[in-house]
């Protein structure tokens, strides 16, 4: 039988490639955008894992949520990548020297 | 019993193995069709935890609507994909030890020591009339009325800030005024001039 | 199923926002740039309206409703009050450099009125799902409003680090979220801190998701070690807009750490502390010590604020009833220490250190006001700076953390010495080129000069604040 903590290794290594792949990916910002979505998605599985598990319904509404808001997050990440690149003609941000928190 | 391991497991793997291509990849273009592999594969798993309302929307929203977005930008903005190989080894030994000791770590939590079967047993399937919809519906529009409200609001703003961020009214395009079109009166275009026939 | 309707009448104030905010969005559309002033004024009208609202619906009860998604008590009412007062004062301060810099429009107002309602969803929050609901409605707004000024390279880069920073952020803290709903099976957080208190068995899986949430808020607050976002945004961001963040959202940040650690984790305290010992240490030096060697103003305030968000965690990992009192204390005094100070910076339009030389010969007024913003920052008596970080001090001592009282101390010290290096720019140095003549319009002035009374006043009789912030806390005890 496939056990909770089958799931949740699963999202635990998701959740991981995520972060991982945020380090990897500083200068190209839209696979970071993608590995935003990876990071959502393994808590996702894990809210849904738990849901099921628990046979309580109110994970998979939270889920409901983060899809709704998760969403509106990506349209918003794109508008600021698109005036991103406007300004500088290449998403190679090899140009992002301006900052340096 | 031994079908459900066997689909978890091959279903898990393909998403590990499309997950890592997202990180991966080299062209911008490949990792979103492997992120939409990633997305197909796990609305599979989330069907197998009986979640059946968010499997397809998450196919629905995801893969309909926010990867082909991401498409859509990827084709929009050029990309130079020869200068992000370069950064993308000068990254790869940080990210590897992140990707490692993160998962490590977690896993050593998440193992069969807290969340095996013992501690969480495997609840006995639902019947089949069972409707995951009409669960979810019933505590989205009772319970969750708040929480949903807000949601809306969220959309709201993503909306507005979509647009505020990226439309810009060039002076110099011509646009048609579709109102305008129509409200044009015979009268203000033609001139019907009554002249006098000549004689010859 | 049993269900209730829930009273509607709790959110009242909430909903008059969001009325108003759509009014005022259709009405946008109509005006003309020279009639955009329109939307200012609305704007304030609803901030005014709402926060009287709050405090005509006022309670000295705690309230839980809407199936216990929704808390309202004194904190709540007192936090919401000044939220409404601060935005106001953001707005009036930012509305004359706005039409400067041609920023001026609409959305400007309707998405910091957007942010306001995601903070007052977020203090009267009461289950992790509305926490998250609101503080994504502030963020989402916040990156908008940071990327505002489309046509500078400076503002989207900072825009696009700030949504990637608070993503991750957001989704460390939902997959914290998510171990504790697995460990307590509820997203309520007066249940799952009941819950928490029954089992002792897997308290380390609890640690585990403890982790992730205290990483996750210390990305939001911005304390060191999470705190790189910060300088950039403050120094990228069109400076309404770093006004707006540098004051208003801190209020909402307290709500956010009082709420989810306070009460939902209050049984994990002795966890919780050890941790916010560090992320508080940390960001005390970091804070102050690379502040002594920016010279951009604004990158400057951003490490100061690192700095007093320290402090607040001090208050708050004391985990009594004193360390909430200072606190919340604390973060009104800062709010309004620092609405005063990034309001003397847009009404000069300063950028960097030297902007700020012989401003006593062009205008001694704003000078002295100055003086008095930059003394409460570094906790001169009389200044109200100065009664707060005494409080926080005391409620840390008072739980026998006597060493970390000395390093705040310590570290404080070290903080005077860029504080008062503006007042001594401002007084000592000359200034160089004269062609620049600050302007100060008139509500300017009255508000700036009341802003910086405030500031003394409430340095004289710390009193009338502190029995406010006593109040809000004598119910939950």
């Amino acid at each position: 039988m496939v056990a909770l903590s089958d799931y949740l290794i699963l999202s635990a290594i998701l959740f991981s490639l995520g972060v991982g792949g945020i380090f990897l990916n500083r200068k190209n910002i839209i696979v970071l955008l993608m590995c935003v979505e990876l990071i959502l998605l393994a808590v996702n599985t894990n809210f849904i894992a738990f849901s099921h598990y628990l046979s309580d319904i109110s994970g998979q509404v939270f889920v409901f949520f983060i899809l709704t808001v998760a969403a509106a997050e990506a349209a918003i990440g794109l508008a600021i990548l698109v005036v991103l690149f406007r300004n500088l003609r290449s998403i190679s941000v090899d140009d992002i020297h301006t900052m340096n928190g | 019993m031994l079908l459900e391991q066997i689909l978890f497991y091959f279903f898990a793997t393909v998403l590990i193995l499309s997950a890592t291509m997202v990180v991966t990849s080299k062209n911008p273009i490949h990792a979103t069709l492997f992120l939409v592999l990633a997305i197909f594969n796990s609305a599979i798993l989330w069907l197998m935890l009986e979640a059946e309302f968010l499997a397809i929307a998450l196919v629905l929203v995801y893969v309909g609507a926010v990867m082909v977005l991401f498409l859509f930008v990827v084709m929009m903005l050029d990309i130079d994909i020869a200068t992000m190989r370069a950064h993308f080894i000068r990254y790869l030994p940080i990210g590897l030890v992140v990707f490692i000791t993160m998962m490590v770590e977690m896993i050593l939590f998440v193992g069969t020591r807290y969340f095996g079967l013992e501690q969480f047993a495997k609840p006995v399937a639902k019947s089949a009339d069972y409707s995951n919809i009409e669960e979810l519906g019933q505590v989205l529009y009772t319970v969750h009325l708040y929480p949903f409200e807000i949601a809306a609001v969220i959309l709201l703003v993503a909306i507005i800030a979509a647009i505020t961020l990226t439309l810009r009214h060039k002076p110099n395009t011509r646009y048609q005024d579709p109102s305008h079109q129509i409200h044009v009166d015979p009268k203000d275009r033609v001139e019907l001039l009554k002249m006098p026939a000549e004689k010859l | 199923m049993n269900f209730e309707l829930p009273n509607f009448s709790l959110i009242i104030p909430e909903i008059f926002l969001l009325t108003m905010i759509c009014a005022i969005l259709l009405l946008d559309l109509f005006l003309t740039d020279k009639q955009r002033i329109v939307t200012y004024y609305l704007s304030q009208l609803a901030l005014v309206v709402t926060a009287s609202l709050v405090f005509f619906y006022h309670t000295s009860v705690v309230i839980v409703d809407f199936s216990g998604h929704f808390i309202q008590d004194p904190l709540s009412d007192l936090l919401k009050i000044f939220l409404c007062g601060i935005v106001v004062v953001v707005f009036l301060y930012s509305k004359d450099y706005l039409k400067q810099v041609n920023l001026l429009k609409g959305e400007f107002f309707i998405l910091g009125l957007f942010g306001v309602l995601g903070m007052l969803i977020m203090i009267s929050a009461h289950s992790f799902l509305m926490l998250y609901l609101g503080l994504e409605l502030l963020s989402l707004s916040l990156y908008a409003l940071v990327a505002l000024n489309r046509d500078s390279q400076l503002a989207s880069e900072a825009a696009m680090k700030y949504f990637i920073l608070g993503a991750l952020a957001s989704g460390l803290l939902l997959y914290g979220m998510s171990m504790l709903y697995g460990m307590t099976g509820s997203l309520e957080l007066a249940s799952i801190s009941e819950q928490i208190s029954k089992s002792d068995n897997n308290s380390i899986v609890l640690i585990f998701g403890l982790v992730f949430i205290i990483v996750g808020i210390g990305f939001k607050l911005g304390a060191v070690p999470f705190h790189m976002w910060v300088p950039d945004v403050y120094e990228g961001a069109p400076t309404a807009v770093t006004l707006y963040i540098g004051s208003a959202t801190k209020i909402a940040a307290l709500a956010l750490a009082l709420r989810l650690l306070v009460d939902g984790l209050i049984e994990l305290h002795h966890d919780w502390q050890g941790m916010l010992v560090v992320l508080a240490v940390l960001s005390l030096a970091v804070g102050n010590i690379v502040a002594i060697a920016q010279t951009n103003i604004k990158r400057m305030l951003a490490y100061s604020t690192i700095s007093h968000i320290g402090f607040v965690l001090l208050a708050i990992l004391a985990g009594t009833i004193d360390g909430y009192i200072a606190a919340t204390f604390y973060t009104l005094a800062y709010t309004i220490m620092a609405v005063g100070a990034f309001g003397v910076v847009i009404i000069l339009n300063a950028e960097n250190l030297t902007d700020f030389q012989g401003l006593n010969e062009q205008h001694p007024w704003l000078a002295l006001m100055m003086l008095l913003f930059m003394f409460s920052m570094a906790g001169v008596p009389p200044t109200v700076g100065f009664y707060a970080k005494l409080m926080v001090i005391s409620a840390i001592i008072s739980v026998d953390l006597t060493w970390l009282a000395v390093i705040a101390v310590l570290f404080s010290v070290i903080g005077v010495f860029y504080y008062l290096r503006i007042v001594k720019i401002m007084y000592f140095d000359k200034l160089e080129d004269c062609t620049q003549v600050v302007k100060l319009a008139t509500d300017m002035k009255w508000s700036i000069s009341l802003n910086g009374l405030a500031i003394l006043a409430l340095g004289l009789y710390p009193s009338a604040l502190m029995v406010l912030c006593t109040q809000a806390f004598v119910m939950s005890s």
